[in-house]
């Protein structure tokens, strides 16, 4: 065994028996991680769906193009194909008046019986614009409205664009409060392991002192405290990870109704392995940093 | 006899040697006040003096615990006021220390508290397995060396300090006070043991004020009074 590895062994050992001796100081440290971890995880797991609503929403992005009444069957084409040019455009495809009401009548949505009285069709002819994939953003979609608003013969545009701003505004929001909350979580957690960490440095203090008096470096005598705290912080990431799931598996059930009205048919999503890793990694740096604060005027001499 | 001795004149086999050294840990009161003397290879040194007296700051002023407020100290050739961060531990490793209290891990049996000296220089496992046993052996404690430090008696307790101290094979030993908690009996065991340490080649330096000690060993002595060394009288001759 090289010399190395039984440094790492020494500390590995010392850190377990400082771990046995401080169990309930190390708990709370890893109880704390968990919960901000869970917090800022549920929040994490709202941001992420409703980004994949977005993501979903920016796909199927279609610009309808209702045009003036009485066109005929080429000026309507000709459109079609003035629409073609405006920038940003993947593809146009031209609904007649009498396709319109057909797709009506065939829609799930549609109440047939509406329209049943009626003499004349009401609908009007439409293109159906979709956009180029780099261009299904806020600005490619003004530019395209643009350009079609100065194309005579169309009479009104209509695109989900003032819902899509107030959901990104709400996202930015969820977000933004996700990122304030966490930070302050954070600093709150990285505080508890700093404090706790001091703890096990000061009831260690004479077995640091003895340590040092046979030649004990700085590396030798910290090591052990930077595992511990980095095993509080796994421990508090995999629980908070296990605590996430269950409450996942319980809420998405009981509050489906409030779920689809923030998400629609999104199917709502639980964190990846990717996503999951990243939870107890974040435990992992939270226990790190926070030891390593502990440590950084040193162990008391 | 070296007193006041400048670098150029020093002995070449000197270990420890310190020039006109002063400690003061507030300002107007000095707890060692121009000290300069020499230990060299294997010479068995007590320091003397009352309570009070500056002996255990010289000490750490040795392994690097206390920086001087004037003077040089070099042990094993090395200047301890101007070592880096990394200096200290380097020099202590080859630095035993005994200390009254034994200073002891409560929570490492016997055979563990020995082996830290050697888990910190990085000593291979099984090599420090040995020479923990031969140490434990030598100071007449294997048979305990499971056991924890609190089922111990002082002398054993002691006697487990020695053996951490000297399983490096240190080039200096300082024992501060190192019978101070002891019955007379086991102060006679003690003593041997370190008086031993000083007969295979390390410099040994015994901080004591129990004067029935120093002169029932007959070696060197500096007597310390107000941290000025009043006194450094050579080996008597009738040392068996
Ligand atoms: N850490 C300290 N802070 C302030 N004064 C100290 C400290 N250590 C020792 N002294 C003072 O230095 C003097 C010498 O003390 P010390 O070296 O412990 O003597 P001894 O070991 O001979 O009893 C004493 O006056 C003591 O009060
Ligand atoms: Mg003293």
């Amino acid at each position: 065994m090289s010399a190395w590895l039984s440094q790492v062994r020494l500390a590995l050992r010392a850190a377990a028996s400082g771990l046995r001796a401080s169990l309930a100081t190390s708990a709370v440290a890893a109880v704390t991680i968990a919960v901000t971890l869970v917090l800022v995880g549920a929040f994490g797991l709202l941001v992420v769906n409703m980004e994949r609503l977005l993501d979903r929403f920016g796909e199927d992005l279609r610009v309808s193009a209702f045009l003036v009444e009485g066109l005929d069957a080429d000026a309507q084409e000709a459109l079609r194909a003035r629409a073609t040019e405006a920038p940003g455009v993947l593809s146009v495809e031209l609904v007649t008046e009498e396709q319109a009401l057909d797709r009506f009548r065939r829609s799930r949505v549609s109440r047939a019986a509406l329209l049943e009285g009626l003499e004349d069709n009401p609908l009007p002819a439409s293109l159906e614009i979709a956009l180029v994939p780099e261009r299904r953003s806020r600005e490619g979609l003004a530019l395209l409205i643009q350009a079609l608003e100065a194309i005579p013969g169309i009479a009104e545009l209509g695109y989900g664009h003032e819902w899509v701003e107030g959901y990104a505004r709400a996202l930015s929001l969820v977000r933004g409060l996700a990122t304030l909350l966490g930070a302050v979580l954070i600093v709150a957690s990285l505080l508890i392991v700093t404090g706790t960490i001091r703890l096990a440095v000061y009831a260690r203090r004479e077995e640091i002192q003895i340590l040092e008096l046979v030649g004990a470096g700085y590396a030798f005598v910290v090591a052990p405290f930077l595992i511990e705290g980095l095993v509080q912080g796994m421990a508090g990431g995999t629980l908070a990870l296990g605590v996430l799931f269950g409450l996942y598996q319980v809420l998405v059930p009981t509050l489906r109704g409030s779920i689809e009205v923030l998400l629609g048919d999104v199917q709502p999503a639980f964190f990846d392995l990717a996503g999951s890793l990243w939870i107890v990694l974040g435990g992992a740096a939270l226990g790190m940093l926070g030891s390593a604060a502990a440590l950084i005027r040193g162990p008391d001499r | 006899m070296s007193q006041g001795g400048e670098p150029a004149a020093a002995r070449p086999d000197a270990l420890v040697r310190l020039f006109h050294v002063s400690k003061s840990y507030q300002a107007g009161s000095w707890a060692l006040r121009d000290v300069s003397l020499e230990l060299r290879k294997g010479e068995f040194c007590f320091l003397t003096g009352p309570s009070g007296a500056g002996k255990t700051t010289l000490m750490r002023l040795m392994f690097g615990a206390e920086q001087p407020s004037e003077g040089q100290i070099l042990v094993l050739g090395r200047n301890v006021g101007r070592l880096s961060r990394g200096g200290i531990p380097a020099l202590r490793r080859r630095i035993g220390v005994v200390f009254q209290d034994f200073k002891l891990l409560p929570r490492r049996t016997v055979e563990e508290n020995v082996a830290v000296t050697l888990e910190v220089v990085g000593t291979p496992a099984r090599q420090a397995r040995s020479r923990v046993f031969a140490m434990l052996k030598r100071v007449g404690l294997q048979h305990r060396r499971h056991h924890y430090p609190r089922a111990l008696s002082g002398g054993e307790q002691q006697r487990v300090a020695i053996a951490r101290a000297l399983v490096n094979e240190p080039e200096v030993l300082l024992a501060d006070e190192p019978t101070g908690n002891l019955d007379p009996e086991l102060t006679v065991e003690i003593m041997d043991l370190i008086a031993d340490v000083a007969s295979r080649g390390t410099a040994v330096f015994v901080a004591t004020h129990d004067h029935s000690l120093v002169s029932r060993y007959g070696r060197r002595v500096v007597r310390l009074e107000g941290g000025h060394i009043a006194e450094d009288a050579p080996p008597r001759r009738t040392r068996p």
